[in-house]
């Protein structure tokens, strides 16, 4: 029965695979779902916020948006000089830990903590300078907005009188029903169990 | 809470045992400031800073309620706001211990007398009744400018008999349930209980950092909290604005815990 069992599992993929090659859509990995839009969310997710964020490619939508899908998220701002530079390498480096078919569904957004600087054009430059692909979404808020999604993640952040930001640089994972399931705190760490919590099975 | 074992001591110590007068509050329409009562512009002078922030920050004159949010106050809120229930908040902005002393939802109960401040209530409940109210919360410049007064001028850290009078606190048991707000003597802005009956919400409790730049940086959090860390601060001696830091820095937006409540500002 055990081998039976095991030779199911092995075949699973190719089997998936086969199922793609014949032009059905390729299967979902365990992390991910098509969740209905109208279906409700569970109580623990932050989507429950209904603040508005505009992209740097200026389009506007709320978090919710991104449900189905881990999401790596982090805040940051861009005329950060020393903690977001090595966030993203750390964020790049988080990607590439990731089984291909999560890599593929994965997001990771950045958050700004720069109501007044990070405009979209400053998003998109950022995107630029430090060559993020589509992968990355880039959102900027309102002073409410940015307020809210620190408070739900713990981040704490503080505006110095030169307008800069001391913030946490913590990266949270949130799971296709945008529950926070892994935070990790700090810089150059190991982000291996991060990497792990984006690709758990989303049940 | 990484700091709950420093602070649990002081934090379950703090009241203040006195008379029984209520300062009575309508709910205001705009412009109205009943129950509040008005700070004049002044300044905050941090305990801790970092090397680029100037010792002293301007505050601009605000309204501050004069006693803490009650108990039936609050009652009133989740009665109009059924989404604030304890039944049916969401765990996302209030945690299991949301309104934890209450006997129902809509039942106060032996535990909340409904004179008594009401605690065990979230960042985003404190908030959220804030608002309903037409007003916020109050800044911790504004929170501590305010509780920087003594009984006879605007600067308790000059007054001996003050100073006593906070040290005293910290020696005192908490009494359950607490006794009702408006119990303490009023300061020289006559604000009541912003010592000695419970901790209360500021809207940017989240600054409270102190290290710095980062998390994950807690060695040095830890030493400057739990260790010999007065080092390096504004006035050593101002142990109830070091507690108060700590215990700001330990708190998440939904923590509902015992001795934690609220009062609200306005600006003018």
């Amino acid at each position: 029965m055990k081998l039976l069992v095991t030779a199911l599992l092995l075949l699973a993929p190719l089997l998936r695979a086969a199922e793609s090659a014949s032009g059905a859509p390729p299967a979902m990995p365990p992390c991910c779902a098509v969740i209905a839009p109208d279906a409700p969310l569970s109580g623990r997710s932050i989507y429950q916020l209904d603040s508005i964020w505009t992209n740097d490619a200026g389009r506007v939508s709320r978090l919710a948006a991104l449900r189905g899908r881990p999401v790596i998220l982090a805040m940051f701002f861009s005329h950060c000089e020393y903690a977001c530079p090595v966030l993203v390498q750390d964020l790049h480096r988080l990607r590439a830990q990731l089984p291909e078919a999560v890599r593929e569904r994965a997001a990771i957004v950045l958050v700004s903590f720069d109501t007044v600087r990070d405009t979209p054009a400053a998003l998109r430059a950022f995107r630029e300078r430090m060559s993020l692909d589509a992968g990355w979404t880039l959102l900027r808020g309102e002073t409410d907005a940015v307020e809210d999604l620190a408070m739900l993640l713990g981040v704490k952040f503080k505006q110095d009188a030169r307008g800069q930001f001391a913030h946490s640089n913590l990266i949270t994972i949130l799971n296709a029903e945008g529950e926070i399931v892994h935070q990790h705190a700090g810089l150059q760490g190991d982000i291996s169990e991060a990497a792990r919590a984006v690709a758990l099975p989303l049940h | 809470m990484r700091l709950s074992s420093c602070l649990r001591l002081g934090a379950a110590a703090l009241a203040w045992i006195g008379g029984a007068l209520v300062v009575a509050r309508a709910t205001p329409a705009a412009g109205v400031t009943t129950g509040m009562t008005l700070i004049p512009t002044g300044t905050y002078a941090p305990l801790v800073r970092s090397q680029d922030e100037t010792a002293e920050v301007a505050v601009p004159s605000f309204w501050l309620d004069a006693v803490p949010v009650t108990n039936a106050e609050f009652l009133a809120f989740v009665q109009a706001n059924p989404k604030w229930r304890r039944s049916a908040v969401s765990p996302l902005f209030a945690d299991r211990g949301y309104l934890g002393d209450w006997a129902g939802d809509l039942e106060l109960g032996p535990l909340a007398p409904p004179a008594a401040p009401v605690v065990r209530v979230s960042w985003f409940a404190a908030r959220a009744y804030a608002q309903s109210m037409g007003k916020r919360l109050p800044t911790t410049a504004e929170w501590e400018r305010a509780a920087a007064a003594g009984f006879a001028g605007p600067a308790g850290s000059t007054e001996p008999g003050f100073q006593s009078a906070l040290l005293a606190w910290v020696t005192r048991p908490t009494p359950q349930p607490l006794p009702n707000v408006g119990s303490g003597r009023p300061n020289f802005f006559g604000v009541r209980d912003l010592h000695g009956l419970v901790w209360e919400w500021v809207a940017d409790f989240n600054t409270a950092m102190v290290t710095g730049e980062s998390r994950g940086d807690t060695g040095l959090e830890r030493n400057l909290f739990c260790g010999a860390g007065a080092a390096g601060l504004r006035d050593p001696s101002d142990f109830p604005a070091f507690m108060r830091i700590g215990f700001r820095s330990s708190l998440r937006a939904s923590y509902a815990v015992p001795n934690l409540g609220f009062r609200c500002a306005r600006s003018p």
